[in-house]
């Protein structure tokens, strides 16, 4: 809402302006700027043209010479021809900057010193109209500064009003609460109405189809009328406010507008047939065309304004062509109406019209506001127009509206607030903002809600009144009485900070990406639950919920990799989103939304450096961050299988379970297929696990195990075996014959190639023989050490290749 | 004999002091206290002596022997000092080399600053709470006093989802939530009263410009008790602002609306960058707007079942992005979600 200081000032005395933008943005009525109107015009004057040559080495220019008053004569270079000599025009001088930012220096046009600039009214900013100087009143002083010539020292208000405080928007509403924040008194506008012959009933006939909807339809008739532009001051005011102006009647009603609130329409009476009015709710195919210039179906929910025969106006919202205010317009149906909200609201969302009208109608107009609006305007077209009002007012008000009343106790006020408030205070201020105290019931004082503050319902809502009012600054801070035990941290929050933990250990990032992908994103991951989709997304890319994080971090990845990154590790934790075709109902949500902690990674292992090895990432790189997660989270004894999963190469991709076969997740080398259908630029790794299966499974707080104080033998032993002979296979068997005696075999070493023959691999491990009991005897490892290499040769049909008895 | 032992004990002092190399001063003990040694063979002579004699040579040879044994052991600690000094001098290391690299991965700007607000309120006694992300609109807007063909709708864009597929017509229509706020609804319907959460989490809006994602982060903090008052809000988010921000930091509370709050509070805090004093990062005002609060509405009280005159409560919500964009003086909100390596590797 812009409004005009010079207006508000009609109505109530105002502080400074900076003064009233801060009372007013404490009170709930945020001043988002002040807008000067002689704003950079600082260095334009009014000079006079005493003479004007043909400039001798352009066609188009003029070298004028001009009285500026106490600046003197100077020379200026003018391309305009508008003119005539010992016209007023803007002369912006030397020095001076202009609204659109030029900045005005002494020059040489074409040889010719020019001495500042004659300007148009598009050069000050003023409008639109660039088609030559902005000639100026003859009885202007020569040197005045422009902006008191054109009368510019006005401001406009930029404020923010709230969805709630429809009475906000309005020159009068937001006077009222200046006076109130002010204690200044408030002067209603009291509009000079001179009733003509003929009465208004006796011209038209007003019915209301739908009292719902629209609880009053009030006319007034003007007739005699002379449709002509608006006086310069209308034209300004609303210019100012960001109307522009159409005619004396179509201005009249938007000013009133911009000035009560109430939104009004003016209808040609001759063009409504049998000068009939009817408030309904649209036929099914029924069409009118709006002012707009657009034909429309109205929607048999569309409360509409009709004549005898059509629809000429969408209540509320829009008016139609049929009925327009024109030129030859001499009687006018001037329309105030109060309409129901959200009647109002679905036929503006419905036909994409927002309008000044619906604007106010969406948030509650003011039932009470409908006649003293309707005689304004009347009174103000009649004016300017040369019209005559008829008699009376036709008033369709069937079931008139009672005021609210709300019981306040000033004690609950308090209460609430954490502070003790004089009743006298809230007595006297809410008297100030319009609440009329009816009675009184002990502690209590029942208030009358004047209709314009439909926002005001309960107690609640006086206790706002009164803290905003006085100042939310005036409430004292205090922390809250402690009720709440002290709670545990949850299980899930420390588990998540201990997966954070160990990927940041492992050198991996966090990205965060959007929850929305690209449909094709997840075909070429090969998901195949079918994604929840949005019905209004921003663009394709954006349109289905992720099935899996892989998506956004292989293009992250991707991104990285054209960015020269050498070695990618990204991981994010985040909700996936899968179908619950049985939610929707019992307010049960439609989704089953489940947290992952996914990764990727590739290129080199080792950042670029002397010491580095040059070597790329691979399978076991992934396995080793999932590895490190799954230690911080005191999950032992996972199982890694191979297993088949769409996004990933058959040949190296593993299932993640835990001991007990619940499943994790699965990482492993991306499938070439992806790779290709995501335009990959490099072979990456990826995991992704699920985060409620693994803080499950997590021991978070771990259990102490005795240290075994006895000294350790180790021994080495290899063997050679099928290449496709699995580890856990092998160190399965090296601690089953070890029973209690070997306490770890660890695998260092996997070797396939000459001397061994085709086929074979050598696999070496580290034997930590160990008793909890006493200190081992060499005689007792060597025998143990000799089963272990027999029963590994014949079980796994593996032959020893040695071993180390040190 | 006494005077042949003291010119023995004079010639060994000035060899084992001019004796630099261990293997010399070793040489030297063997060559004068040996078993074999001068000092041995001088005594050998004795037997010839009388017994007052032998008694006042052996004390005079004894002296010696413990002088010479304590001037050998300082010699070979001297020559070994010697001898490993000379062993370390050499090219040294460039200690200028680079360290070998072992880089730690970094945290996300948005989820640090997330779990830095979480927090900072678990330690004012708030649990966390969550909620879905497809909600319905029955949590999102109706639940929180926000009608259908209410203006206030228009306060946020909304994404709308699909659900053709669902088994039956869901009760009301589903959409991203817009706020963190349908979460409030979900845990007081699910617990009794006293409630002290906070909720973080993701919220959409159909918004995309230099200053709107899609999607972005909120926390929302909800109490709600008996006796809970204005002034509690306004004393928790107090300090809540001066222990993330700094003690220094003030704050300012303006009338706002909310249509689940009343009376609701926008919160200003003072510049982080200036200080108050106006620069760019506070348009010149001093100013930043962080938090959106309130005191929560009787009818969002009584629509879970609670007993609005027995209980009173408050709420606050807060834009993540926007505080971990003051925070660190990032100046480009859609960098939070381009996720380059070279953005990440900052935090």
């Amino acid at each position: 809402m812009k409004a005009l200081l010079s207006w508000l000032s009609e109505y109530v005395t105002l502080p400074p302006a900076q003064e009233l933008a801060k009372l007013l943005t404490f009170a709930g009525l945020e001043v988002e700027g002040i807008l000067r109107q002689g704003e950079g015009l600082g260095g334009v004057v009014v000079a006079q043209i005493l003479e004007s040559v043909p400039h001798p080495n352009a066609d188009k220019l003029s070298v004028t010479q001009v009285d500026a008053g106490p600046l003197g004569k100077l020379q200026v270079v003018c391309g305009a021809k508008n003119y005539k000599v010992l016209d007023r025009v803007p002369l912006a001088t030397v020095g001076s900057t202009l609204p659109n930012g030029t900045v005005i220096g002494r020059a040489q046009l074409r040889g010719v010193e020019s001495s500042g600039m004659l300007c148009s009214a598009r050069e000050l900013g003023l409008s639109e109209d660039h088609g030559g100087l902005l000639i100026l009143d003859p009885s202007l002083a020569v040197g005045t500064p422009i902006a008191e010539a054109l009368g510019l020292n006005d401001a406009v208000l930029e404020v923010n009003v709230t969805p709630n405080r429809a009475d906000a928007l309005s020159h009068l509403g937001i006077a009222r609460e200046i006076s109130v924040l002010t204690r200044q008194p408030l002067r209603l506008p009291a509009p000079k109405l001179h009733e003509g012959q003929g009465a208004a009933r006796d011209k038209v006939k007003i019915r209301i189809e739908d009292p719902e909807r629209c609880p009053r339809y009030a006319a007034r008739v003007i007739e005699g009328l002379q449709i002509a532009p608006s006086p310069s001051w209308l034209v300004q005011r609303l210019k100012s406010c960001g109307v522009r102006s159409i005619n004396n009647v179509v201005d009249v009603t938007n000013y009133v507008l911009l000035e009560y609130g109430h939104p009004l329409h003016g209808f040609d009476l001759d063009k409504l047939a049998g000068a009939e009015v009817v408030v309904r709710t649209a036929k099914a195919g029924e069409k009118m065309a709006t002012l707009d210039g657009k034909e429309r179906a109205l929607d048999s929910d569309d409360l509409i304004i009709c004549d005898g025969q059509k629809p000429q106006a969408i209540a509320g919202v829009m008016g139609g062509g049929l009925s327009e205010v024109t030129a030859t317009t001499t009687r006018v149906l001037l329309e105030s109406a109060y309409f129901q909200a959200a009647s109002v609201r679905r036929s503006a969302k419905r036909h994409g019209l927002h309008t000044e009208a619906s604007h106010r109608f969406e948030r509650g107009a003011d039932v009470n506001a409908v006649v003293p609006a309707l005689d304004r305007a009347a009174a103000l077209i009649a004016e300017l127009g040369k019209g005559t009002v008829l008699r009376g007012v036709v008033d369709v008000y069937p079931k008139p509206v009672v005021e609210r009343q709300v019981r306040v106790r000033f004690n609950r006020i308090s209460e609430i607030l954490g502070m003790a408030v004089p009743h006298a205070e809230c007595r006297e201020l809410l008297k100030a903002l319009g609440f009329e105290a009816l009675s009184e019931e002990g502690d209590a004082v029942v208030y009358r809600v004047p209709t314009f503050r439909g926002d005001v319902e309960r107690e609640e809502d006086f206790v706002e009144e009164v803290a905003r009012i006085r100042g939310y600054d005036k409430v004292p801070m205090e922390l809250p009485r402690a009720t709440s035990a002290l709670v545990a941290e949850s299980t899930a929050m420390e588990g998540e900070r201990r997966i954070r933990m160990a990927l940041a250990g492992a050198g991996f990032d966090e990205v965060v990406n959007y929850s929305f992908v690209a449909p094709k994103v997840l075909e070429a991951l090969g998901e195949t639950d079918a994604p929840i989709a949005l019905v209004n997304p921003l663009s394709v890319e954006q349109s289905v919920m992720r099935t899996t994080l892989l998506g956004g971090l292989l293009q992250n990845a991707a991104h990285a990799n054209r960015h020269q990154v050498e070695g990618i590790r990204l991981y994010e934790l985040g909700r996936v989103y899968q179908r619950d075709p049985a939610g929707g109902r019992d307010r049960r949500p439609v989704a089953r939304e489940s947290l992952r902690v996914a990764g990727v990674l590739g290129g080199r292992r080792e950042p670029r450096s002397w010491t580095a090895k040059e070597a790329g990432m691979d399978f076991y790189d992934a396995k080793g961050a999932v590895e490190a997660l799954l230690g911080a989270l005191g999950i032992f004894n996972a199982s890694f299988a191979l297993a088949e999963h769409s996004a990933l190469h058959p040949r190296a991709s593993a299932q993640v379970r835990t001991a007990g076969g619940t499943p994790l997740g699965f990482l492993g080398e991306l499938h070439p297929r992806a790779i290709k259908r995501m335009d990959l630029p490099l072979t990456l790794f990826a995991f992704e696990l699920n985060v409620d299966g693994l803080i499950a499974a997590a021991g978070l707080v771990p259990e102490y195990r005795a240290v075994n104080r006895f000294p350790a033998v180790l021994r080495d032993v290899a063997v050679v075996v099928p290449i496709g002979q699995r580890n856990d296979e092998v160190r399965k068997v090296i601690l089953e014959v070890g029973g209690a005696l070997v306490e770890d075999a660890q695998l260092f070493d996997v070797y396939t190639g000459k001397p061994l023959p085709e086929g074979r691999k050598n696999l070496a491990y580290a034997l930590r023989y160990r008793s909890a009991e006493r200190t081992l005897r060499d005689d007792e490892v060597n025998e143990a050490h000799g089963r272990i290499v027999a029963e590994v040769n014949h079980r796994l049909g593996g032959q020893l290749r040695g071993s180390n008895p040190e | 004999m006494q005077d042949r032992l003291k010119a023995l004990a004079e010639t060994a002092r000035g060899e084992i002091d001019g004796a630099r190399e261990p293997s010399a001063v070793e040489a030297l003990r063997v060559r004068y206290l040996g078993k074999k040694g001068e000092l041995s063979q001088l005594l050998g002579g004795m037997g010839k002596l009388s017994p007052e004699e032998r008694r006042a040579l052996g004390e005079v040879a004894n002296t010696v022997k413990q002088e010479l044994e304590g001037q050998l052991s300082k010699a070979a600690e001297r020559a070994e000092d010697a001898k490993l000094a000379a062993e370390l001098r050499g090219t040294p290391l460039d200690v200028t080399l680079p360290g070998r690299k072992m880089p730690l991965g970094r945290r996300h700007p948005v989820s640090r600053t997330l779990e830095d607000i979480v927090r900072t309120f678990a330690r004012l006694g708030f649990e966390v709470a969550s909620g879905p992300e497809i909600e319905l609109d029955f949590f999102n807007f109706e639940a929180l006093n926000i009608p259908k063909d209410h203006p206030a709708r228009d306060m946020q864009d909304t994404f709308y989802v699909r659900t053709d597929w669902l088994t039956a017509t869901p009760e009301s229509p589903v959409v991203l939530r817009t706020h963190t706020s349908p979460v409030q609804i979900r845990t007081m319907l699910a617990q009794k009263p006293p409630v002290r959460v906070v909720v973080p989490g993701k919220v959409y809006r159909c918004d995309s410009d230099m200053t709107h994602t899609p999607m972005f982060h909120q926390v929302e903090g909800l109490l709600v008790d008996k006796g809970v008052t204005f002034a509690a809000l306004k004393g928790t988010l107090d300090a809540f602002v001066k222990s993330f921000f700094g003690a220094s930091t003030k704050t300012r509370f303006r009338p706002s609306f909310f249509p689940f709050t009343e009376p609701s509070a926008e919160v200003d805090i003072s510049c982080v960058q200036c200080g108050g004093k106006g620069c760019r990062v506070c348009k010149q005002t001093g100013w930043l707007e962080i938090l959106g609060s309130g005191m929560v509405h009787p009818n969002v009280l009584s629509g879970v079942g609670y007993d609005a005159s027995e209980l009173t409560g408050f709420a606050f919500g807060m834009g993540v992005e926007r505080i971990a964009m003051l925070r660190y003086r990032i100046d480009d909100l859609r960098l939070m979600f381009e996720n380059d390596v070279r953005f990440l590797e900052q935090f």
